[in-house]
């Protein structure tokens, strides 16, 4: 089984700056270019200051409370080194995650939210915003 | 929008089986779902490692295996490790 993620290069026009979340780090990975890892823990020298957020959908964001648990997940199940900045953006596979981190990660996050994720949702999960924006919608349902 | 490249089937079904493990060990006292766990992990990153992931035929095998062993470990009456076979084709995982 694979256990390297290719992120494909997607090209598009981004949206303008949305509002920056008060307190929000600003510092996060960014690639543009396809790229493989494998499933070492991947170096931070490439973190850099972006100076607007981008989002790949056009939909409700999800409350800050709910990116920041899933933030914290993540570093919980990556163990990842305090103060690794982990933010909406942050794409799981550039965190060092591969697919079998992802499944543990969204595991964790069916438990902390008290939710089920069918397998094709969560084979769409690549970021901490997929993972948010997916657990409110369905936290939602389920209230329904 | 899908930002990586789609799972191919075997793929889905290894994620499949490796997540029906996690949610079984939920239902274990949380002694025993730590230990499953740390096993069931072990033993798919081993195999990650270890197989060439062309090598179909094999890993259809190990798919087979562990959804026995899954089934297995789906007993009520099972709570215990000793039910998961160690995969002999690589050095025993060491368990306490």
């Amino acid at each position: 089984m694979a256990h390297s993620l290719a992120a494909a290069a997607s090209s598009f026009s981004p949206p303008a700056a949305r509002r920056r979340l008060p307190g929000q780090v600003t510092n996060v990975i960014s690639r543009r270019s396809s790229v493989s890892f494998n499933s070492q823990r991947i170096s931070f020298m490439s973190i850099r200051s972006r100076p607007s957020q981008l989002r790949f959908k056009i939909c409700c964001s999800a409350k800050k409370e709910t990116v920041d648990k899933v933030c914290n997940i993540v570093k919980t199940q990556l163990a990842l080194p305090e103060g690794t900045a982990v933010t909406g953006e942050s794409k799981f596979s550039e965190l060092g995650a591969d697919s079998l981190d992802t499944v543990e990660i969204v595991m964790g996050l069916e438990e902390e939210f008290n939710i089920t994720v069918d397998e094709t949702s969560a084979q769409d999960i690549a970021t901490v915003q997929d993972a948010a924006n997916l657990i409110e919608k369905l936290v939602l349902e389920k209230a329904a | 929008m899908a930002s990586r490249s789609k799972l191919s089937g075997i793929q889905r079904q290894v994620l499949a089986l490796y997540r029906g493990f996690l949610r079984t060990a939920r239902l274990k006292s949380p002694e025993e779902r730590h230990r499953i766990e740390s096993v069931v992990s072990a033993e798919f990153r081993e195999n990650a490692r270890n197989i060439d992931r062309k090598n179909f035929v094999y890993i259809e095998y190990l798919l087979r295996r562990g959804k026995k062993q899954l089934e297995q470990l789906k007993d009520p009456d099972i709570t215990g490790l000793s039910t998961l076979e160690i995969n002999k084709v690589y050095k025993p995982l060491n368990l306490k």
